[in-house]
């Protein structure tokens, strides 16, 4: 099953302003999992791309919080995941797009994931 | 001590006034900030008070002065970013035990008196001036540079403190309740129509662009430039905690707040103190600093005839405001090396600039004009503090940046396209504000 | 779109009493004959409070400038987002402006200049508000 998993930053990952619960070496092993990563903030595009390199993951897409519906177009998958710490910001604008939801401490138990542990 | 509102005659708001008559003689020797935080971390350490304090000392070693020198306090006693302390949240007294308080515990924290600075700053033993100059450091500082011409205070310091709590920005409070008084439903800012802070300016913003022909999109090299110069900003926010530049694309992908006005647009509330040390310009030249004489302040106090301010409305008054500035400081919009008008919100810089004139322009010139060389680099410096959208919230980067341009002490963010002589700070709003003339020489 | 609810006040009474039987009603100076909103304790140009009374208008005006709203403060509103935020001017008045969000016109398609015509429409509390619809 292909899955697409949207990370926002701030307050969801460890370097986000406030830091965030989910560690980069989570998301990298999210990605070698099988499953699309990316960011969907409020940060500039420029600093979102920035964080990535810096990381040394090879992000997927990196988007404006308004912009989920873009990534659903753009990427075909089974599932699509956003998590992110605001109601507003993330989970309405999750569920508009589509995406279904977590909060950045339900993602730590990676609720995505077959028993197997693999995607697909 | 008592501490009063500037009375109105501290202000100059009219045209005819001839030239200030204490134009030169009142100078800017001192410079303090606090660090900058997004929010109170809720400890003593961090309050607004703290970071007042830290200013204020950073401002009188700055300038070199014994603080028994000084004798005079101006500042504004509001401090929210748009944050207020909810009624029903108990205030931590131990945050409130480790200064020597007022009688309000939230002195300190969400307010501040000049009785909590004097309470707690024993070394400022000798200020006998104290007056509040309310809404943004623009006002204080004519407050200040007012009270030292008129000789009611020799040494003074002048401060503006923010303080940011916990929550979305104007989102508590009234915003979130099931009815509201009807005098807030039809007032003109925040209604039951639910306009966002950015709203007004937005749609002046519309109605410029199909005035003259102009987009959003010519925004982005005005945003590039801001958020580049604040970053060369080492006391501004950005520079501090995020130091990522802001380009044309991540300006033209921003999610709208309330279209034209998008999230960039927008200014970030955060936690910061700034202050300044004003003096006579002959006791300027026993201090460290080279002296940054005042020519002129002039105030706006503009009103719309409704509830939005249209575009003519704006116009006019910021070429009356342009008008004041220059009569008063004896000068004309080409004796202006830079300009440092305010820019919270991003949108409303041009009708400062067109009001100025500056560099010849006239209305609608703005947006064609940033597609030119406006960096620091250039001839036509274009707020080469940054302001607002480069540094965060606090309405003083524009005013320190005019001070330390004209001294030669604006480090990565120095004016290298032309000499920077006379500079012009202020703000807030194009229908209502403080601004003042800097320059190196006091005539 | 729901608004919130509206608890008439001493100064804006009168509005909010006219709305509910269906007028609208502004506030003017008779020394000046001249209209103002939002309506004010005294004339905003002689100063006077001795000279206010309400009057009713046609009820008629135009789209003078428009904005979308896609981040909006008030909780209550946040679910109709993005909305759009007009300011209408009265045709009795030009210079009178009013807020609204247009009921009936698509979001961001709002055609500035448009004449439009008052409705009234119920708050949360059940008081009525102004609110204009563009004119077929």
């Amino acid at each position: 099953m292909a899955i697409l998993i949207s990370f926002d930053i701030d307050g969801t990952l460890e370097v986000g302003d406030p830091p965030g619960v989910l560690t980069m070496e989570f998301v990298r092993k999210t990605q070698e999992a099988g499953i699309l990563v990316g960011s969907c903030s409020d940060r500039p595009i420029s600093s979102q791309r920035a964080i990535w390199e810096k990381h040394g993951i090879a992000y997927d897409f990196a988007v404006s919080k308004h912009q989920l519906p873009d990534v659903k177009a753009k990427f075909e998958a089974d599932v699509y995941y956003h998590i992110g710490d605001r109601e507003d910001l993330d989970r309405q604008y999750a569920l508009a797009a589509g995406f279904e939801f977590f909060w950045p401490d339900e993602a730590l138990g990676e609720p995505w994931l077959p028993l197997d542990g693999k995607s697909s | 001590m008592t501490t009063q509102n500037a009375p109105t005659s501290m202000y100059r708001t009219t045209e005819g006034l001839g030239v200030w008559e204490h134009k030169g003689k009142v100078a800017a020797v001192g410079i303090g900030h606090s660090p900058t935080t997004r929010r109170w971390d809720g400890t003593a350490e961090n309050t607004m008070g703290a970071n007042s304090i830290f200013a204020l000392r950073q401002a009188i070693a700055d300038a070199g002065v014994d603080p028994a020198d000084i004798d005079g306090l101006v500042l504004d006693p509001v401090t929210t970013t748009g944050a207020h302390w909810p009624e029903e949240q108990p205030i931590p007294m131990d945050v409130v035990n480790a200064y020597n308080q007022t009688d309000d515990p939230l002195d300190g924290i969400a307010k501040l008196s000049a009785e909590w600075i004097l309470k707690n700053m024993p070394e400022l033993k000798n200020v006998k001036f104290t007056m509040y100059g309310m809404g943004c450091m623009s006002h204080a500082i004519v407050v200040a540079a007012q009270a030292v011409g008129e000789g009611r205070t020799h040494t003074c310091l002048v401060l503006k403190s923010w303080h940011n709590l916990e929550g979305r920005y104007n989102q508590s409070g009234i915003s979130a309740t099931d009815t509201v008084p009807g005098t807030f439903a039809m007032s003109p800012g925040r209604t039951l129509w639910g306009a966002p802070g950015s709203y007004g300016t937005a749609l002046q913003f519309a109605e410029y662009c199909r005035k003259y022909g102009k987009s959003h999109d010519m925004m982005a090299p005005f945003m590039a430039n801001s958020r580049r110069n604040g970053l060369m900003f080492p006391e501004g926010y950005w520079a501090q905690h995020r130091p990522e530049a802001l380009t044309a694309e991540d300006y033209l992908n921003a999610r709208w707040i309330a279209k034209p006005a998008n999230l960039f647009d927008n200014d970030i509330p955060i936690m910061v103190s700034g202050a300044y040390l004003f003096t006579t310009a002959e006791r300027a030249n026993d201090m460290k600093q080279k002296p940054v004489y005042i020519l002129n302040h002039a105030s706006s106090r503009g009103a719309q005839r409704s509830i939005l301010p249209t575009l003519d409305e704006v116009e006019a008054e910021t070429a009356e405001t342009g008008r004041k500035l220059y009569e008063g400081a004896g000068i004309t919009a080409a004796d202006l090396s830079f300009e440092n008008m305010y820019d919270g919100f991003a949108l409303f810089h041009q009708f400062h600039l067109e009001g100025l004139r500056f560099r010849g322009m006239q209305n609608g010139d703005a947006l064609d004009f940033y597609q030119t060389d406006i960096s620091i680099e250039g001839p036509n410096p274009v707020l080469p503090s940054g302001g607002n959208i480069g540094s965060g919230r606090s309405r003083f980067w524009m005013h320190t940046d005019c001070i330390q341009q004209i001294q030669g002490r604006a480090g990565a963010r120095q004016i290298t396209g032309i000499k920077p002589e006379i500079g012009v700070s202020g703000g807030p709003m194009p229908m209502g504000g403080n601004f003042t003339v800097w320059s190196a020489s006091p005539d | 779109m729901v608004k919130q609810g509206v608890v008439p006040d001493e100064l804006t009474k009168p509005f909010w009493d006219a709305a509910n039987q269906g007028r609208l009603e502004i506030q003017s100076c008779s020394a000046c004959n001249r209209l103002q909103n939002p309506p004010l304790p005294a004339c905003s140009q002689c100063k006077s409070a001795d000279n206010l009374e309400w009057k009713e208008m046609s009820g008629k005006g135009k789209i003078y400038n428009y904005g979308v709203v896609y981040d909006c403060p008030v909780r209550l509103l946040q679910q109709d987002q993005p909305f759009n935020l007009a300011v209408i001017t009265l045709d009795d008045d030009p210079g009178i402006q009013m807020y609204s969000h247009l009921p009936g016109t698509p979001v961001d398609d709002v055609p500035v200049g448009a004449a439009v015509e008052v409705i009234f429409e119920e708050t949360a509390n059940g008081q009525k508000v102004p609110e204009w619809r563009v004119v077929a």
